[in-house]
C-alpha cells in the first residue's frame, strides 16, 4: 500500500478495513451466495430483506458510509472505495442498492445542519432506512441543470417560509421503490436545492421498478411528486439555492466509487476467466497456453485492471491525507475503470466460448451489470468532457507546468528504475502538453471529438503515471508483487504511448487545419518517432505477465 | 426450574490458516508452503467453537478469551474473534513456536492455560491446513480434563456438559464434568458475522502478546519436535490427453483399441 506512515489519514486502520472487507466476503456463503445472486437477476428480484439483513445489527455495514460523530464507523474515502468494490465483485446489483444509501446521505453530509445530520444520519446509522438519491429527470440526464421539478415556498400568515411544495417527475431512481427517505433536488426560487421526502408523504408516488439489462437485483424507479409538502427542516442545509453546489462537492467522491464499483466487477470477471483458461482444454492443451488467446482476452485486461486500482487507491488516499478539489480525477478513475472493466467482462464471454453466453457461468450477468457503470453518476461521454475542458485549462493556467511536472517526474523515475516503462510515461506526458498547446492556440477546442481525444490522452497519461509510481513504491519495499507491477507498467507504458502518438495524428491530420510541413515539425517536437517505438519488446513482456497471472514457470 | 445457572468462563482454541481457495505452491525448502500470497482466515472448525463460545456466554453469562499460537499476523485472525464477540485474546508469538510439531502447540497452549481459570475450553476438531486432529485433545490430556470430540449439540447444566456426536450410523451423547475441552463438528452452529459495531468494539478490547518465557516455558525444550515433515508432494499431475489420427472412422477406432490393449493395457 502506498500510505506513507508521516501523514494521518481519515478513516480506519488497515486492521479494521481488512475486516470488513473479510465481513463482506463471508456474505458470499450465506447471504448473497453464486445461487441466490443467479436468482435476484433472473427474477429481476430486489432483494429488500437482504439488503436490510445487511443494514441490520448482525453486520451495519452503512455504519462505514456515517462520520463517527453520528453513530457510524467514520470509515474514509479508501475503505469506502474497498468495500464497495469488494461488494461490486460479488454482485454490481446489490451494491448499488448499497451505493443508493450513500448517494442519498451525500447532500446531507456536505450540506446539512447539524441538527439535520443527527437527525437523518442517524436514522441511517441505525440501519433501518433504505435511501435514494433523485436528481435525474426524463428532461434532465447529463444536464442536471435543466431540472424541472419544482418546490414553491410555503408561508404562513405572518409571512415566514414553514415549507415547501414539490411538484415534478424523477426518473431513474436506485431503490426509489422503495426507500423510506429519499434526497431530492428540486428548483427553488434561489436555485436547485435539496430536500428530504419521506416514504409515504401525502402526493409522493414511488413507482414500479424498470425493467433492465443488468444490475437487475437493484431497483430503478420513477418517482412522482404532486404537491407534496414538506417542513422547511427538511430543506438541506436550511439556505435555498445551495444543490449544485452540494452535488458538485461529492462528484470528486461519488465518482471514484463508481470506479471502484466497476473495478470490483472488472475483476470478479478476470477471476472466473483465468482458473477456466487454465482448466479448459482444446487442441490438447490449455487455452491458458494460447498465446493469441492470453494475449488478446486477458493480459491487456489484467493490466488495465491493476492500472486501475493503482489509481483508484491514489485518488482516494490523496482525498483521506485532506486534499481537496480532486474532482477530475474523480472523472478520470470512473472513465477509465469502467471503460476498462466493460471492455474485461466483454473479453471475458469471449474467453469463455460458448459457456461465456451461459447464464450459470457469471460472465454475461457481470457484463450487463458493468455497463451501467459507463452511466450513472455521469456518463463516459460527460467525464470526457469535465477531463478536457479542466485539464486544458490547468495546462493553460500554469503554461504548461501540469502535464511536464509529471513528464519530468517519469524521468526521474527512470534513472532509478529503467523497466516500469517510465520513459515513455515522460514522453507521453510532454506530447500531450505541447497538444493541449496546439489545440489551444488553434483554437481547435471548440471540437469536442477532438477534446475528447486530448481526455483519453490525460486519462491515459495520468493514471499511467500512478501505476509508475505504484511500481516504484512496491519495488522500494520489496513487495513479492513487484515484478508484476513493473511488467504491467511497461505494458500499459505502450498503450499509453500509442494512443498518444495515435491521437496526435487523430489531431493534427483529422482537424484538416494544419499543412504537411508543420504536421511534421509538430511531429519533431513530440519526438514521435520515438513514442511509437513503445511498442519494443512487448510481446516478451505480455508472454511474462502471462506467466504471472496463469502461474506457470 | 432451577435457577441461572453459573457463569462459564470459556477458552477458544485457535489457528489462523491459509483459507482454501489460496493458491498453493510448495516452498524451495520442500516441507513448507510459500506464503506471501495466501489469504490467511481463521480456521472453519475454529469459527463453529467462537461462534458456540458466545452462545453459551449470552446464555450463561461469563467470558470469552481467544487464544492462539502463531505469527504476529495471527493477531488479525484474534481481532476478528474479538470483532465477533469474544472479550479477550492472547497470543503467544514466540519464534521458538514455529518449530513445533502439533503436541509442542499443545503443550504451550496447555502451560499458558494452567494459570488462568477456566470451564470450558472449545478447539476445532483439527486445522484445515495441516489436518492433525492432535491439538484438542492433548490439551486436554495435558491438563488432565476430559475432552469429547466432534460435538454437533451441546448443553452445560449443573457443573456438567452434555455433548452429541454423530457416528456410523446414529448419534451418540456423551456426559463430563466441567472443566472439560470439547472439539467442534460441522453443523454445530452458524458463526456470525464480524459487525462493524463489533470491529469497532474490537479496537478496544485486550489483546496481549506473550513469549515463550511469559508463560513459563523453556524455548529450547517446548521447541523439539516429536515428528518433523519429510516432504510436501503435490497429487500428481494429469497427463495431457492425446488426440488419435487416422484416415477413416474405422482406422481411428482401430489405433484406440490398440493404444487401449498395449500401451494403457485396460483391455
Ligand atoms: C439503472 C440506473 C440507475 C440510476 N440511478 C440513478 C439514481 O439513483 N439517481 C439519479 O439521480 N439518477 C440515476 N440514474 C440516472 C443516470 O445518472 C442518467 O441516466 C445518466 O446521467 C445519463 O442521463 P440520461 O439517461 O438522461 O442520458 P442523456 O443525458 O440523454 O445522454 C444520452 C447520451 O448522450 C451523451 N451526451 C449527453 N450530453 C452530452 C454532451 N454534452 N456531449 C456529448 N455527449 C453527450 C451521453 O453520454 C449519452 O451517451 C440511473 C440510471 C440508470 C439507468
Amino acid at each position: 500500500m502506498a500510505t506513507s506512515p508521516e501523514t494521518v489519514l481519515d478513516g480506519l486502520d488497515s486492521e479494521s478495513r481488512q475486516m470488513v472487507i473479510d465481513t463482506v466476503r463471508q456474505l458470499k456463503k450465506r447471504l448473497l451466495t453464486k445461487e441466490k445472486i443467479l436468482e435476484f437477476d433472473k427474477n429481476e428480484f430486489f432483494p429488500e430483506e437482504t439488503i436490510r439483513e445487511m443494514l441490520g445489527p448482525e453486520i451495519g455495514l452503512q455504519l462505514l458510509v456515517i462520520p463517527e460523530e453520528y453513530g457510524g464507523m467514520g470509515g474514509g474515502t479508501l475503505d469506502c472505495a474497498e468495500i464497495i468494490r469488494e461488494i461490486s465483485s460479488i454482485c454490481l446489483g446489490v451494491a448499488t442498492g448499497f451505493f443508493a444509501i450513500q448517494l442519498g446521505s451525500d447532500p446531507l453530509r456536505v450540506g446539512a445542519t447539524e441538527e439535520q445530520k443527527v437527525k437523518w444520519l442517524g436514522a441511517i446509522a441505525d440501519g433501518k432506512v433504505l435511501v435514494a438519491y433523485a436528481v435525474t429527470e426524463a428532461g434532465a440526464g447529463s444536464n442536471l441543470a435543466a431540472l424541472k421539478t419544482k418546490a414553491d415556498p410555503v408561508s404562513n400568515d405572518a409571512g415566514k417560509i414553514i415549507g415547501y411544495k414539490i411538484n415534478g417527475t424523477k426518473q431513474f431512481i436506485s431503490t426509489g421503490g422503495y426507500a423510506d427517505f429519499i434526497t431530492v433536488l428540486a428548483k427553488t426560487p434561489e436555485g436547485p436545492s435539496f430536500f428530504i421526502v419521506e416514504k409515504g408523504t401525502k402526493g409522493f408516488v414511488q413507482g414500479k421498478g424498470e425493467e433492465k439489462h443488468g444490475i437487475r437485483a437493484s431497483n430503478t424507479s420513477p418517482l412522482s411528486f404532486t404537491d407534496v409538502f414538506v417542513p422547511v427542516e427538511n430543506l438541506i442545509g436550511g439556505v435555498p439555492g445551495q444543490g449544485l453546489k452540494q452535488a458538485n462537492e461529492v462528484f470528486g467522491y461519488t465518482r471514484l466509487m463508481v470506479a471502484a464499483m466497476g473495478l470490483g466487477a472488472g475483476e470478479a470477471a478476470l477471476k472466473i476467466v483465468i482458473p477456466y483458461a487454465m482448466e479448459r482444454i482444446q487442441f490438447g492443451s490449455p487455452l491458458s497456453e494460447k498465446q493469441g488467446y492470453t494475449h488478446k482476452l486477458v493480459v491487456p485486461n489484467a493490466v488495465r485492471i491493476e492500472v486501475a486500482a493503482a489509481y483508484i487507491e491514489e485518488t482516494a488516499i490523496r482525498l483521506d491525507s485532506g486534499e481537496k478539489d480532486l474532482q477530475v480525477e474523480g472523472s478520470i478513475a470512473k472513465l477509465f475503470a469502467t471503460e476498462s472493466a466493460n471492455k474485461t467482462a466483454d473479453d471475458a464471454i469471449q474467453a469463455l466460448g460458448g459457456y461465456g453466453y451461459i447464464s450459470e457461468f457469471e460472465v454475461e450477468k457481470i457484463k450487463r451489470d458493468v455497463k451501467i457503470t459507463c452511466i450513472y453518476e455521469g456518463t463516459s461521454e460527460i467525464q470526457q468532457s469535465i477531463i478536457s475542458t479542466f485539464r486544458w485549462k490547468k495546462t493553460r493556467k500554469t503554461k504548461g507546468k501540469y502535464y511536464m511536472a509529471i513528464s519530468s517526474e517519469m524521468e526521474e523515475l527512470n534513472n532509478v528504475m529503467n523497466d516500469a516503462g517510465c520513459l515513455f510515461y515522460s514522453l507521453a506526458a510532454s506530447a500531450l502538453n505541447d497538444t493541449i498547446m496546439l489545440v489551444n492556440d488553434n483554437r481547435l477546442t471548440k471540437e469536442q471529438y477532438i477534446m475528447f481525444a486530448l481526455a483519453d490522452m490525460m486519462t491515459h497519461v495520468e493514471v499511467g503515471a500512478s501505476m509508475a509510481r505504484k511500481a516504484m513504491n512496491f519495488t522500494k519495499s520489496g513487495d513479492p508483487e513487484a515484478k508484476k507491477i513493473r511488467a504491467m507498467s511497461r505494458i500499459f507504458a505502450n498503450e499509453t504511448s500509442q494512443l498518444v502518438a495515435r491521437n496526435i495524428l487523430k489531431i493534427l491530420m483529422g482537424s484538416g487545419v494544419f499543412d504537411q510541413s508543420s504536421i511534421s515539425d509538430f511531429m519533431e517536437t513530440v519526438s514521435y518517432n520515438k513514442l511509437i517505438c513503445s511498442f519494443q519488446n512487448i510481446i516478451k513482456d505480455m508472454d511474462m505477465v502471462a506467466d504471472m497471472l496463469f502461474e506457470r514457470g | 426450574m432451577k435457577g441461572r445457572l453459573q457463569k462459564v468462563e470459556i477458552i477458544v482454541l485457535l489457528k489462523q490458516v491459509p483459507a482454501t481457495e489460496s493458491f498453493v505452491e510448495i516452498a524451495d525448502d520442500g516441507v513448507s508452503i510459500k506464503t506471501d500470497r495466501v489469504n490467511w482466515v481463521i480456521n472453519p472448525y475454529d469459527e463453529f467453537a467462537i461462534e458456540e463460545a458466545i452462545q453459551i456466554k449470552e446464555a450463561h453469562g461469563g467470558s470469552v478469551t481467544v487464544i492462539s499460537v502463531g505469527p504476529e499476523k495471527a493477531s488479525e485472525a484474534i481481532r476478528t474473534a474479538l470483532a465477533m464477540g469474544a472479550d479477550k485474546g492472547v497470543l503467544i508469538n514466540d519464534p521458538a513456536a514455529e518449530k513445533c510439531d502439533c503436541l509442542g502447540i499443545a503443550r504451550i497452549l496447555s502451560e499458558a492455560l494452567r494459570n488462568v481459570p477456566f470451564d470450558l475450553i472449545i478447539a476445532g476438531q483439527r486445522a484445515v491446513d495441516d489436518d492433525n486432529f492432535q491439538v484438542g485433545p492433548a490439551v486436554a490430556e495435558f491438563l488432565s480434563i476430559p475432552h469429547i470430540s466432534m460435538v454437533i449439540k451441546e448443553e452445560i447444566a449443573d457443573g456438567k456438559i452434555r455433548c452429541h456426536k454423530v457416528v456410523e450410523g446414529g448419534t451418540v451423547i456423551l456426559e463430563a464434568p466441567l472443566p472439560a475441552l470439547f472439539t467442534t463438528q460441522r453443523g454445530l452452529n452458524e458463526p456470525r458475522y464480524a459487525s462493524l459495531p463489533g470491529i469497532m468494539k474490537a479496537k478496544r478490547k485486550p489483546l496481549d502478546i506473550k513469549t515463550l518465557a511469559d508463560i513459563g516455558l523453556d524455548a529450547a525444550k517446548a521447541g523439539k519436535p516429536k515428528t518433523k515433515i519429510v516432504s510436501m508432494k503435490f497429487p500428481p499431475e494429469r497427463k495431457d490427453g492425446r488426440i488419435i489420427e487416422g484416415e477413416s472412422a474405422q482406422a481411428k477406432a482401430a489405433e484406440l483399441v490398440r493404444a487401449l490393449s498395449e500401451e494403457a493395457k485396460v483391455i
